[in-house]
């Protein structure tokens, strides 16, 4: 029995050993290729559990094919098309994307670490290298523009298409690294132009407040006037409102008018008199001769002269 | 695992047979005892291994905390994800269990776009007098982002309603700008010249969207013993976070003029984010921005004095405005009462309908009321005079035709009494046409504080 245990549970173990020696995992986050005496035979981009010869025949190599990003220590200044200069950053988010070519081209893969290191550095020369010729080809305006029809920064035709475009062409193709995003993170000017954009924002400012005060006098002297206006028209509209309610009520009197045309005579004659009352009621001073009703009497009196009374 | 349970089984079952069939006889007390010793050995290295295979399998359990999701790695590749919960995995090396937190919020600040701060700012001492700042923005050590210039032509976004309305002061200097601005950017567009730099900070908050997506492509710094993931994960997105975010405000603020920045308009850091979470998701990342603000906007301290003059300015032109509304209001309401805008607006309207005319026309209060209600009375008035006359006529008729002359006489006369006792002053003369003409000075000698009681006549003339 014993003979028999132990054989199987040798063979348990040489299974697993001879396992470990001829299965390599590759994870999700990896790219691998498998060299033969040193040269690649096969590339592998599915993850899972592979195989492979024992080591000294077949070995593997897996490359971290994850994006990283990478921001260039410092600011560059570069120029533009009418030899403006700007000083910008640009960063990209790499990945390794053909893991045969960056070995081929970057080596050094013993130490990971110092591989990406070193594409890095390279990288950073290419993103110089793009970054000088693509800005160089587009002027400033295409940058800042009052008119945003005419900005050319982003969008899918833009500089930062352009320059990814370019830059991604060349290093997938020397390094097998793939850029997924470049983009412009700082967009400056160079320190002396700074003064002269400052100077131009103060008369700016300085024509916008003159603006403002002239603006708010205006709208201020156009509200006043408004109001007057609306009130005016506001007011005509009411006595006309108010004259066509007195011609209603005059309308009305001249329904009696026709009653009086029983006598129009002494419609006339008691009209007359009413008004007299009326114009005379009060703060009146009457100068009257001697010859009118009933003032004549006092006339008749013989004796008696016009006088006071 | 599951050969070796079989293997053990088989030797459980195979040695006490075997045991007696051996030559017992021959057995002398060494062999005995070493057999004994053997199988001692035996059942501790059954058990041993029975305990280690419970162990190596036990090891499989595994917890997802609440706001976590696991991935399932099986050889390396993502085999299923897991949300909370207890969950039994082949230990290693089959099975690999990484956990990601998705519920974590993390805030990024960006603050590369402000400006380097002095020591008054650090400490917020807003009253002391600023330090003296050089005429220029190194471009190292400060931090800033292009605007555009004022307006021209069309907007790029479509600012909120809000914004259009002119009640607001904040809101009016849009639309202050866009005609002023015109003539003058026409002199200034010259190339490169055309924009403006402003301040910024910013703050961003983003979380794990999708897992999978984004264990498979963003790189992140292992997890070392004592580490937790959250705090590697958080150190290792902020290079890349920042980067995205940073390009972002670099575009976004471009197409907005120094004034839209300044108003802090909620278009920009939605713009923002929209152009983040577009970057985000064009490298399958996995991460979802939740939020980003506009924490600060500033001007640069070199044009401090005229932007200062520029916000008074602004507040004199809201006072000025609002000065002259409620003049208007007052205007309004003294001529024609609450309902001036509305009656303004009815009788332009020629489609309105003429009863609702009537009800403004009622509720109309002020100068217009006095003249309407003085027309009405009038209405009334001379209506009823004249119904009084008439009345008055045909009752006095049938005398009148028995005897004219002396109803005639009766009536004028009594008027005439009338007349004079109403007034004040009376000068009976003989009519001077016998005498060669004389004159009468009448000296009036009216009392000053009697008023007149009546003004206007044409009214009362009954």
């Amino acid at each position: 029995m014993k003979n028999i245990a132990i054989p199987i549970l040798i063979a348990v173990i040489f299974v697993v050993l001879a396992t470990y020696l001829v299965a390599f995992q590759v994870r999700e986050t990896e790219l691998a290729f498998v060299t033969r005496f040193g040269k690649p035979v096969r590339s592998i981009s599915e993850p899972g559990l592979k195989f492979k010869w024992p080591a000294p025949i077949e070995r593997v190599q897996t490359f971290d094919s994850r994006m990283r990003v990478l921001e260039p220590a410092q600011l560059s200044e570069t120029t533009t098309k009418g030899a403006i200069p700007i000083i910008v950053n640009t960063y990209v988010v790499w990945r390794i994307a053909e893991p045969l070519k960056f070995y081929n081209s970057i080596g050094a893969v013993d130490d990971a670490e110092r591989a990406i290191k070193e594409a890095e550095r390279k990288l950073s020369s290419q993103i110089n290298d793009t970054q000088n010729r693509i800005i160089g080809k587009h002027t400033f305006a295409e940058f800042v523009n009052s008119d945003p029809q005419k900005i050319k920064l982003d969008g899918p035709d833009g500089i930062q298409a352009e320059m990814l475009a370019d830059l991604d062409a060349r290093v997938q193709d020397q390094y097998g690294i793939k850029i997924e995003t470049l983009g412009i993170k700082q967009l400056k000017i160079s320190e002396d132009v700074t003064q002269s954009v400052f100077e131009r924002m103060q008369a700016e400012r300085k024509r916008l407040t003159d603006d403002t005060i002239t603006r708010g006098d205006a709208e201020a002297a156009r509200i006043r006037a408004d109001a007057d206006r609306v009130r005016k028209s506001l007011l005509a509209e009411a006595q006309a409102r108010a004259k066509a309610i007195r011609g209603r009520g005059d309308a009305e009197a001249a329904k009696y008018y026709k009653m009086l045309e029983a006598n129009p005579e002494l419609a006339i004659f008691l009209r007359n008199l009413e008004a007299l009352v009326t114009m005379l009621k009060d703060r009146a001073t009457l100068v009257i001769p001697t010859d009118v009703e009933p003032f004549k009497l006092l006339r008749e009196m013989p004796s008696l002269r016009a006088g006071e009374q | 695992m599951v050969d070796e349970d079989k293997h053990e089984d088989e030797r459980q079952h195979g040695e006490p047979p075997d045991a007696p069939t051996a030559q017992r006889d021959e057995l002398d007390t060494a062999s005995k005892s070493l057999s004994d010793a053997l199988r001692i050995s035996f059942a501790i290295l059954k058990v041993i291994m029975v305990i280690l295979v419970v162990a190596f399998l036990a090891s499989g359990f595994r917890t997802v905390e609440s706001g976590e999701e696991a991935l399932v790695l099986r050889f390396g590749r993502i085999q299923r994800v897991v949300g909370p919960g207890f969950e039994w995995v082949f230990p290693y090396p089959i099975d690999e269990v990484v956990k990601i937190p998705v519920e974590n919020q993390v805030t990024l600040r960006i603050n590369s776009f402000w400006y380097k701060e002095g020591r008054e700012d650090i400490l917020g001492e807003g009253a002391k007098p600023r330090r003296y700042f050089p005429d220029k923005l190194n471009p190292v050590s400060e931090g800033y982002c292009l605007t555009r210039s004022q307006e021209k032509g069309t907007r790029p976004f479509s600012l909120d309603a809000t914004i259009a309305t002119e009640d607001t002061l904040e809101t009016a200097t849009p639309q202050a700008r866009a005609g002023g601005a015109s003539e003058s950017t026409l002199i200034e567009a010259v190339e490169g010249s055309d924009y403006n730099i402003v301040h910024s900070r910013w703050e961003i908050i983003y979380q794990i969207g999708d897992v999978e997506r984004f264990f498979k492509s963003v790189h992140m710094r292992d997890v070392l013993p004592g580490q937790v993931y959250f705090d590697v994960m958080r150190e290792s997105l902020t290079p890349l976070l920042r980067s995205v975010v940073e390009d972002a405000v670099v575009d976004a603020l471009v197409h907005y003029s120094i004034d839209e920045a300044l108003q802090s308009i909620d278009t920009i850091p939605r713009h923002v984010r929209r152009l983040v979470q577009e970057k985000l998701d064009a490298m399958g990342s996995g991460i979802a921005v939740t939020s980003v603000q506009l924490v600060e906007v500033a001007w640069p301290k070199q044009v401090d004095e005229a932007f200062q003059e520029y916000v008074k300015a602004s507040q004199e032109r809201g006072k000025a405005v609002s000065n002259a509304r409620s003049y208007a209001q007052t205007t309004l309401n003294q001529a024609v009462g609450r309902v001036a805008e509305s009656l303004h607006r009815a009788l332009k309207d020629e489609t309105v309908d003429p009863e609702q005319l009537e009800r403004l026309w009622a509720q109309v209060g002020g100068q217009a009321q006095d003249e309407i209600a003085q027309a009405q009375t009038y209405r009334a008035k001379v209506a009823a005079s004249a119904e009084a006359n008439a009345n008055y006529l045909l009752s006095l008729l049938p005398e009148y035709e028995k005897r004219p002359e002396l109803v005639a006489q009766e009536v004028y006369l009594d008027t005439i009494e009338q007349v004079l006792q109403n007034a004040d002053e009376k000068f009976i003369i003989e009519r001077a046409d016998n005498a060669k003409g004389h004159e009468i000075r009448v000296l009036l000698n009216r009392d000053p504080n009697r008023k007149p009681k009546q003004t206007s006549s044409a009214e009362t003339t009954n």
